[in-house]
């Protein structure tokens, strides 16, 4: 991921920023390939219960949550994932973006009963949790045919579209980046039994905080008491946002970790670790803000991006449809603003941008 | 440059822009705002913009754009940050 900088919330933003569909269409051919390994898994019984049982009814909460993340991924530089591995990078911006996050934690589960009965009270279809329960068949190897025709058509009509070079040392084309996260997400969804996830990994981060630097606030909080059971690793354990060493503690933790340090990793191999530098005022806000909407988007939504989209998209569930729906829209109003943003802070120039500018002649 | 005997002196102008701690969609929309204003000098090969950038991505996307614009594109790799040098096509 840090080698081909792939990044989810590039997808969508670059669509509506630059019309480059670059990134978009590696994330086509990822959804592609993992519907077709997923329905390899069921073909062979690796897979047991299917459609998921991981996956809720889609509600209103669920388009909600996926505006707020949508928004949220593009004003944070980056969805939970890349925040992580940008983190490893020694990106600021994503410190900041963090911290975000880890506030939104916090925020959601104080309003968890809100939202929970939001949820409730807006199901779209009653007792249907994917497609399959409503056209009665398997859709996942038509969506997979479908999504490779996109990437193939958007292949034929032009250069910009197939590829770019990156000039960066060790630069891994997305698409490449594509079959390499595939492969993993696979074996690891074979292995666990699981979609990947990392939002509750920051709910969890946002309870351990609560509770060892403000425990009075945390002891309040009903949601950071509340863990209910998961399937994991062919068994059943608990999980939840509280401070306990549970199904969470051992799946997102440690996931969030290695994708945090295999990208310092990374950038140290390439020679590109430093601490950078802040970002200006304006782009620090954005990132803050953008941290704090994809936690409270996720927690609605019921999952993150790579939870829905990676996890729940190549199986049709209804829930991750509705939710990437809510995402393409939160992208384009998140853009607008960013744009904005940027371009105003830039137009406006504050003194630190002024002396950054200079001018040198050569001969 | 000789002409008449007499020698004429070539003088760029690098307009240096450090964007290092900043990241996308910034990196692009800040050098094209740049680009933009300073089409004029570029064309007439009297100056060169230099973005410094520690952003990977920016190395895809700034060239990317540039090139697509009819400029011509160099990266090199520094002590942890790109130089992206954007100048009139020669």
């Amino acid at each position: 991921m840090y080698r081909s900088d792939f990044c989810m919330a590039g997808a969508f933003r670059d669509i509506f920023l630059f019309r480059d569909y670059l990134r978009l269409r590696a994330l086509l051919l990822l959804v592609a390939l993992l519907a077709f390994s997923i329905y390899l898994m069921r073909f062979f019984q690796v897979i047991s219960t299917y459609p998921p049982s991981f996956f809720g009814m889609p509600s209103a909460a669920s388009l909600v949550g996926g505006v707020l993340f949508g928004a949220g991924m593009v004003l944070g530089g980056g969805c939970l994932t890349t925040t992580l591995y940008r983190l490893g990078g020694g990106s600021m911006v994503s410190v900041i973006t963090f911290c975000g996050v880890l506030f939104g934690g916090l925020a959601s589960a104080a309003l968890y009963p809100y939202i929970y009965s939001f949820a409730g009270s807006t199901v779209l279809f009653s007792n249907k949790t994917a497609l399959e329960h409503i056209i009665g068949g398997a859709a996942d190897p038509v969506l997979a045919a479908f999504l490779l025709m996109i990437f193939l058509a958007w292949g034929w009509k032009g250069k910009r579209t197939r590829s770019q070079t990156g000039y960066a040392r060790g630069y891994l084309a997305p698409w490449k980046a594509s079959f390499m996260m595939a492969f993993v997400i696979t074996a690891l969804l074979a292995l666990s039994g699981r979609p990947l996830a990392v939002n509750m990994g920051f709910e969890k981060l946002s309870g351990i905080l609560s509770a060892t630097l403000l425990p009075s606030v945390g002891e309040k909080i009903p949601y950071f008491h509340l863990y209910s059971p998961r399937l994991l690793y062919g068994g059943i354990m608990d999980g939840g946002a509280g401070p306990a060493i549970d199904s969470i503690a051992i799946s997102q933790l440690p996931l969030m970790a290695g994708i945090a340090g295999g990208s310092f990793i990374s950038s140290l191999r390439l020679g590109e670790f430093r601490i950078k530098r802040l970002p200006p005022a304006r782009q620090a806000f954005s990132a803050f803000t953008g941290g704090m909407l994809m936690a409270v988007g996720a927690f609605m939504a019921g999952g993150c991006n790579l939870w829905h989209i990676i996890g729940g998209l190549p199986v049709l569930a209804l829930q991750s449809i509705v939710f990437v729906f809510g995402v393409a829209g939160g992208s384009y109003l998140g853009t607008a603003f960013l744009k904005k943003q940027v371009l105003e802070g830039w137009r406006k120039g504050g003194l630190q941008w002024k002396t950054r500018l200079k001018t040198s002649s050569s001969t | 440059m000789e002409k008449g005997g007499i020698a004429m002196e070539n003088t760029t102008e690098d307009i240096v822009l450090d964007i290092r701690g900043q990241i996308c969609p910034a990196c692009l929309l800040i050098t094209l705002s740049e680009l933009n204003s300073n089409r004029e000098r570029l064309t007439e090969a009297s100056a060169r913009l230099v973005i410094k950038t520690d952003h990977r991505d920016a190395t895809r996307t700034i060239p990317g754009a540039a090139l697509a614009m009819g400029y011509g594109v160099a990266v090199t790799q520094k002590e942890r940050y790109y130089e992206i040098t954007l100048e009139h096509k020669k």
